[in-house]
């Protein structure tokens, strides 16, 4: 057995060492495109990084999806049952109300960009949800389509030895409905898969297990290990598909992560001042934030922090208030919820601000779907995928601003629909990629659209 | 994954006359913070001390007032069927002031 970071490579018997278990310890779930795709890209139009304002982007999913009707899309003057316990408030945006449990995002709202008409055609499962909103896609398992970041990652290629492409904590698992949350790269193969954290940043003894060389193993005894696989691939690159080549890129560059102190930098949290660690919530959804913040700041050019991985038997934003194991209720919501995000979001945003980062970074919060009008038997809302409320900020998206709007109870979008993919094809937009230009791999290497949809034109300054 | 909280908070507060201050709360779990207020030992209001780090009751009942920030503090979800948590609950974090009107 051979050990590469901390996965464990078998050795065939006989056969010298298994080059398949040399391409899954070096791949580890991540890594990116080099860089002369995008240069390649570049020179056929389909890119313009340089003059493109939003360079990264971090995307904030709200697993469980809150309640539009209680936190962004507030109905003040509909019946009880229908506006729920909350009460609006005034943000430093005139005419512009927001949850009271969200005192500090209401005094940035200027930066917020509120899009209060989305809504999918799609069934109301969460995993559907996932799918349009990583993906700009709905698929099966025959026609997976990749997660945003992975389309970065491969338009864009990497920055650093850190992955192009990182979901924090760890990716979402089980939300009720099946496997495909469109967090993979899908066809556009292992090169550009997400870097999963795996690792909880808010714990004491946090580390990253896939920088963690095994105890005893040198910088120098890892590199006689590259070059020994460089042997190897010599012999058998002839042979390899296109496919397998990418994972050459792949264990490539978990060597360079594992061996780079700049990599290790960036995941340590240690080196973050403590009252700023205050600053962002010491749970483990504002230490992700912060850690998002430092791979942004360390050449990763997108960042996933999923809210949750999970929707049952923990509080949540899945406000079924069921009684057994989807019991999450306005309780919640107060006490733990609302303040945990916007505790973490405002200090993410002040942060990349303070940093230069903000004008270059994209912020978007993001959710499956909304809640139920009315509120249910039971004090919950259910799954409600016809009208929601999600935002942008930074990079040059203008705040202070709403973009649609639903009708009086929140039932329906009646001003400038917008459906999830447009929320993708402005992200793309923004990073400069010409969506009339550009076309991915699809199965079959048959060309397709990254996302069939326009820009929402209106969010940009 | 259930989310982690680390350390245990804890803030100092004072009084400027009736006005209650606090300093920034070490190792914030970044979950709702409320002052609580009693008179004469029952408990006469609860209000949110997220967003600013000082408040005056407006109250102006003769009395003893103590005042008090606590934060909330999730050990799981579960609630009893009337719909109250049942581990989970809210924990002084500070130092307790007190004043007579």
């Amino acid at each position: 057995m051979l050990n590469i970071g901390n996965v464990k490579v078998p050795v065939c018997h006989g056969h010298g060492f298994s080059r398949r278990s040399f391409l899954q310890a070096g791949t580890a779930g991540m890594a990116g495109m080099v860089l002369p795709n995008l240069l390649g890209l570049g020179s056929a139009g389909a890119v313009e990084s340089r003059r493109a304002r939003i360079k990264n982007c971090i995307t904030i999913f709200l697993v469980g999806s809150p309640g539009h009707l209680d936190t962004w899309d507030m109905k003040p003057d509909a019946p009880e049952n229908v506006r729920g316990k909350f009460k609006p408030i005034r943000t430093n945006v005139a005419g512009v109300q927001i949850c009271e449990h969200f005192p500090l995002m209401a005094r940035m709202m200027n930066k917020v960009s509120l899009i209060r008409s989305l809504h999918h055609r799609t069934g109301a499962t969460h995993e559907n949800g996932q799918r349009w909103m990583m993906t700009g896609h709905d698929f099966n398992a025959d026609s997976m389509k990749p997660h945003c970041g992975s389309v970065v990652s491969r338009m864009f290629g990497q920055k650093s030895e850190l992955p192009a492409n990182v979901v924090l904590p760890g990716p979402i698992g089980n939300t009720g409905a099946g496997p495909l949350h469109g967090q993979t790269a899908a066809h556009l193969g292992s090169a550009h898969e997400p870097f999963f954290l795996n690792a909880d940043p808010a714990a004491r003894d946090f580390r990253v297990g896939d920088l963690e060389a095994p105890a005893g193993t040198s910088a120098s005894r890892l590199d006689a290990r590259r070059q020994l696989l460089d042997q190897l691939d010599q012999i058998q690159r002839r042979t390899e598909t296109r496919s397998t080549q990418m994972h050459d890129s792949s264990y490539e560059r978990a060597f360079r992560l594992l061996t780079s102190q700049r990599a290790k930098d960036a995941f340590d949290l240690d080196k973050e001042p403590h009252r700023l660690r205050d600053r962002y919530g010491r749970n483990t959804f504002g230490q992700s934030c912060l850690m998002a913040r430092r791979l942004i700041e360390g050449g990763v050019r997108y960042v996933t922090v999923n809210h949750f991985d999970t929707v049952f038997n923990l509080t949540c934003w899945d406000m079924h208030a069921d009684g057994g194991g989807l019991n999450n209720t306005y309780l919640d919501y107060e006490r733990h919820l609302c303040p945990q995000f916007d505790w973490a979001f405002t200090a993410l945003i002040e942060d990349l601000e303070q940093r230069g980062l903000l004008q270059e970074t994209v912020v978007a919060v993001l959710s499956e779907f909304g809640r139920t009008p009315q509120v249910n038997g039971r004090g919950g809302r259910d799954h409600y995928p016809q009208a929601w409320t999600n935002f942008l900020c930074g990079g040059n998206i203008r705040g202070g601003q709403v973009v649609g709007a639903t009708d009086r109870i929140g039932s329906r979008p009646i001003d400038s629909p917008v459906e999830p993919p447009q929320i993708l094809a402005t992200i793309y937009h923004g990073m400069g990629i010409d969506l009339d230009n550009t076309m991915m791999p699809g199965p079959g290497e048959r060309p397709i659209r990254l996302v069939e949809a326009e820009p929402i034109r209106q969010l940009f300054v | 994954m259930e989310q982690r909280f680390e350390g245990s908070p804890r803030a100092m507060i004072y009084l400027q006359g009736r006005r209650v201050h606090r300093t920034e709360v070490y190792h914030d779990w970044g979950l709702r913070l409320q002052w609580v207020i009693r008179r004469n030992g029952q408990v006469i209001a609860t209000v949110p001390a997220r967003a600013d780090a000082s408040y005056e009751h407006p109250d102006a009942a003769p009395g003893n007032y103590e005042i008090v920030l606590q934060s909330w503090k999730y050990v799981n979800y579960r609630k009893n069927p009337q719909g109250e948590f049942t581990d989970s609950r809210f924990i002084d974090i500070s130092n307790q002031v007190s004043y007579t009107v």
